[in-house]
């Protein structure tokens, strides 16, 4: 029970990804149709574009930031793929970068106006979600742009050394995204400026700059999104990423990224891209309707949160419950948690899984 | 108002305040009778402000009681205090800005028989409220539209407010000016009248002999002794205040070489620093003594380039500086230890180590990368040669005693290389350990020519560690000293009576 108690304040990883595990052994055992070949094959394509844009929000919620933009900007890099390949007859790589330097270029207005403009990221982003799902409603008139160019499905649906390639630019993006939270100093000035934006300031980390930075790295992965969702299905839809971004912050969120910044990791975000996904993909092998699907990943996203928020009292919680039941007569095991100020006790619980986050 | 009935005595029967590594308030007993003004002094660090926040239900005592009307209470939050007729002014403001005057000063029991606000009742409290200050404001403005001098009274009018049987004041008169002061002793005299209890907590020893009918005496979360107000005079308060039982923890070993390392020349910042200049030579200790509010850490966030200079110059080894961010600062050597650790230096979310190189990420990186193996070995090091805890190694700087954590800050600029060290209240609610190393270091750092400006308000240390001592009065620094010229109780003296003059 102790143990117990001690890994619901635990790790950043193995909480997440036993939990993970769980959900997916209960989906594996109420339905044959999952472990199929043919379905876990569906599932990497499905949870690629939500992992890649997963990236982006972690980074941002790591500054202590929020990018509410993220689908509505995939939305737009997807029609102007599409009107860039089909009606301008550009080459795709070169079609492929233009839409990326427009993402970052967008996350940077994003990054720019949330640090150095003072406007609350979660209201800016909230504008810019608007703004960049109407532009991409004018652009197309609101009718998706079809049939845009045969090999552009390559992109999705090809192969690497038998792999779809969704699958390898998952590994490749976190691999790299993992390498620089943990050993680029870009990386650490994000943790820092997430955990104390005074501190960073005071040791000179230029606070506006780093959170910039992680809005713009966002803003592009989100136009990558874009183009695998156009890729997809050959076609350029204003439609695309309608949710995207409640699901890419549920995956950092779930994966234990804290929303008050300075802890998380993106390995801990991929696991909770994958449980969104599976539980999605159980409902739709178990015939759920979708207006229930999104019930679901709601529900699913406040549980999360509250695990995050309530955590030193779902210790507590454990702790009583063993000092009341098994461990009667044993010694008090008080957490460090239990300060002498309430309103301190979310660093504390932040601070002891940064220990398995950012141990250098 | 209500007739003069002396309400109950409120009794503090043995209190004792644990904070982690710290014991704030050990067996303290003080009787607060209605009717009296009773002060409560000490240095700072001996206790005084925990000790109104007990009172005052934000930090419940650990052990003892509290006795108000021959009743035991607990007041486990601010608005079972508030409920018991507790109020507290302090000089951290409580107001809601968007809100009105009435608004505020109502804030938490707004007249509203059956559940709908009288606002004509809400206003006319307010329009008391002040105009025993003597004050008449429109209570209907939102409090973000008036002066912060008249968001002080706002404050003050916000605590006299409604039947109080105890009002505490932690240092009102360090927010207002020498006429708000006289007005607000005026009040507070009339309430006492009126027989409310009044503990009264401040750093101006004059303004509280004046206005006080006891006086108890706190050091080192101590009750030093109780007393009638006519019995005694500053320069016994003072000594009572400083004890004579304190042991030596720093040996002065002066520095040699004056080579000039800093100057500051008629330095003004928006943020209350008023033409201020000094200089501070190589492996030299420069000590700013002065009360809370003259300007010292304004001082110092100006030579950090956390503020912005707008007039005057700042020189380095003969180099003029420009600094426009502590970025700036940090590139030239300067390393700036603040007053609040928590908020403004520590990174909770690191370990020790991500906290020490924070700010030369780049002497443990090859190109753009880290290299955390480097990074620990460093980080061990320092830990090992400045006694910090070695769990800090692996756990986050959290759990550490703040003894620890402000070790910690030292290793950070230490690793750094900073040759201008400014120390702003570094052994401020540490234990004695701790202190011990602290000035032990300051004394290795410089020997090997580090300069330091060090702030502290425990004067003792401030004169025993300072090659220099400067006294700081209005955002600049007034006059001054050499080691062993001036006696604690000089400085006391100077720091606080000279602002008194100033302000008459």
């Amino acid at each position: 029970m102790k143990n117990v108690a001690r890994s619901v304040a635990g790790s950043a990883v193995t909480g997440p990804l036993i939990v993970m595990l769980l959900v997916a052994s209960v989906v594996a055992l109420t339905t044959d149709r999952f472990l199929v070949s043919q379905n876990l094959t569906n599932v990497s394509l499905q949870v690629a574009v939500v992992a890649i844009v997963a990236i982006g929000a972690t980074m941002v919620i790591l500054t202590a930031q929020i990018d509410l933009s993220s689908g509505s900007l995939a939305a737009l890099s997807s029609v102007l793929l599409a009107g860039l390949i089909k009606k301008a007859g550009v080459d795709e790589p070169i079609a492929f970068l233009l839409i990326i330097g427009m993402g970052a270029g967008l996350g940077f207005v994003n990054g720019f106006f949330s640090s150095y403009g003072r406007i609350p990221s979660f209201i800016f982003t909230l504008g810019t979600l608007a703004i960049f799902r109407g532009l991409s409603f004018l652009y197309t008139g609101g009718t998706p742009i079809f049939s845009i160019s045969p090999q552009l499905t390559q992109v999705f649906y090809g192969k690497f050394l038998g792999l779809p390639l969704p699958l390898i630019y998952v590994v490749v993006l976190y691999a790299l995204a993992w390498a620089y939270l943990r050993y680029a100093r870009g990386g650490r000035h994000m943790y820092a400026v997430g955990g104390n934006p005074s501190a960073a300031r005071l040791s000179g980390i230029g606070v506006n700059r780093v959170r910039t930075k992680a809005f713009v790295l966002a803003g592009a992965l989100s136009a990558l999104g874009g183009i695998l969702l156009t890729a997809r299905l050959n076609s350029g839809s204003p439609n695309y990423g309608q949710g995207l971004e409640l699901m890419a912050i549920a995956s950092a969120v779930i994966g234990g990224t804290s929303l008050l910044g300075g802890v998380g990791s993106v390995v801990a975000t991929l696991i909770g891209a994958l449980m969104i996904v599976i539980v999605q993909n159980a409902l739709n092998l178990h015939a759920v309707a979708s207006a229930w699907q999104q019930i679901a990943l709601g529900t699913i996203i406040g549980v999360a949160v509250g695990i995050d928020m309530w955590r030193s009292e779902l210790a507590k919680g454990a702790q009583w419950l063993w000092k009341r039941t098994l461990g009667r007569g044993r010694e008090d095991v008080g957490g460090a948690a239990s300060g002498e100020d309430s309103d301190r006790a979310p660093t504390a619980e932040r601070s002891q899984r940064i220990d398995e986050t950012v141990k250098p | 108002m209500t007739t003069s009935t002396v309400h109950a005595p409120w009794e503090l029967r043995d209190i004792s305040k644990y904070f982690p590594g710290v014991r704030a308030l050990r067996g303290v007993s003080l009787s607060l009778r209605g009717g009296r003004i009773h002060a409560l002094l000490g240095q700072n660090g001996s206790g005084k402000t925990t000790l109104a926040k007990c009172l005052a239900g934000v930090h419940p005592p650990d052990d003892g009681e509290l006795v108000h009307g021959g009743e035991v209470v607990h007041l486990r939050s601010p608005a079972a205090a508030a409920e018991r007729g507790v109020a507290i002014f302090h000089q951290e403001f409580s107001l809601v800005p968007p809100l009105s005057v009435a608004e505020n000063i109502c804030l938490g029991r707004m007249p509203s028989p059956r559940g709908v606000v009288d606002w004509e009742g809400a206003r006319r409290q307010a329009r008391d409220a002040l105009s025993r200050l003597g004050v008449s404001l429109d209570v209907t403005r939102p409090v973000s539209s008036l002066s912060v001098a008249e968001q002080q009274l706002v404050e003050i009018a916000k605590a006299l407010s409604g039947e109080k049987t105890l009002l505490i004041l932690d240092e009102p008169a360090a927010a207002l000016g020498p006429v708000e002061t006289e007005r607000l002793h005026d009040v507070i005299r009339a309430l006492r009248s009126e027989g409310t209890a009044i503990l009264y907590i401040s750093h101006r020893l004059d303004d509280v002999l004046d206005v006080a009918d006891d006086i108890s005496i706190l050091k080192d979360g101590r009750l030093v002794r109780t007393i009638e107000a006519g019995d005694t005079s500053v320069r016994e308060v003072i000594r009572m205040m400083i004890g004579s039982d304190i042991e030596k923890h720093f040996e002065h070993h002066p520095s040699g070489a004056r080579d000039e390392r800093l100057r500051v020349e008629e330095v003004w910042t928006d943020a209350g620093v008023k033409g201020t200049s000094f200089t501070v030579a190589r492996g030299e200790v420069l000590g700013l003594g002065g009360v809370i509010g003259s300007g010292r850490t304004e001082i110092a966030r100006a030579l950090f380039g956390a503020d912005r200079i707008t007039r005057g110059t700042l020189w380095i080894d003969g180099r003029e500086l420009r600094l426009r961010s502590p970025r700036d600062a940090i590139a030239e050597g300067i390393a700036l230890i603040p007053e609040d650790r928590k908020t403004d230096a520590l990174f909770f979310n690191f370990p020790a180590p991500a906290n020490i190189t924070v700010a030369n990420l780049d002497a443990v990186s090859s190109g753009p990368f880290l290299s955390l193996t480097r990074e620990r070995d460093q980080a061990r090091r320092l830990i090992g040669e400045l006694k910090i805890d070695a769990r800090a190694l692996e756990q986050t700087v959290r759990f550490l005693s703040g003894g620890n954590q402000q070790k910690v800050i030292l290793a950070r600029w230490l690793f750094s290389d900073a040759k201008v060290l400014i120390l702003d209240e570094p052994t401020q609610g540490i234990d004695i350990s701790s202190k011990a190393d602290i000035y032990r270091l300051i004394d290795e750092l410089t020997a090997r020519g580090v300069s330091v400006v060090l702030i502290s308000s425990d004067y003792r240390e401030l004169l025993e560690i300072s090659d220099r001592i400067a006294v700081v009065q209005g955002g600049r620094v007034n006059h001054i000293a050499s080691h062993g010229e001036l006696s604690e109780h000089e400085l006391i003296e100077m720091a606080a009576v000279d602002i008194a003059s100033e302000a008459s």
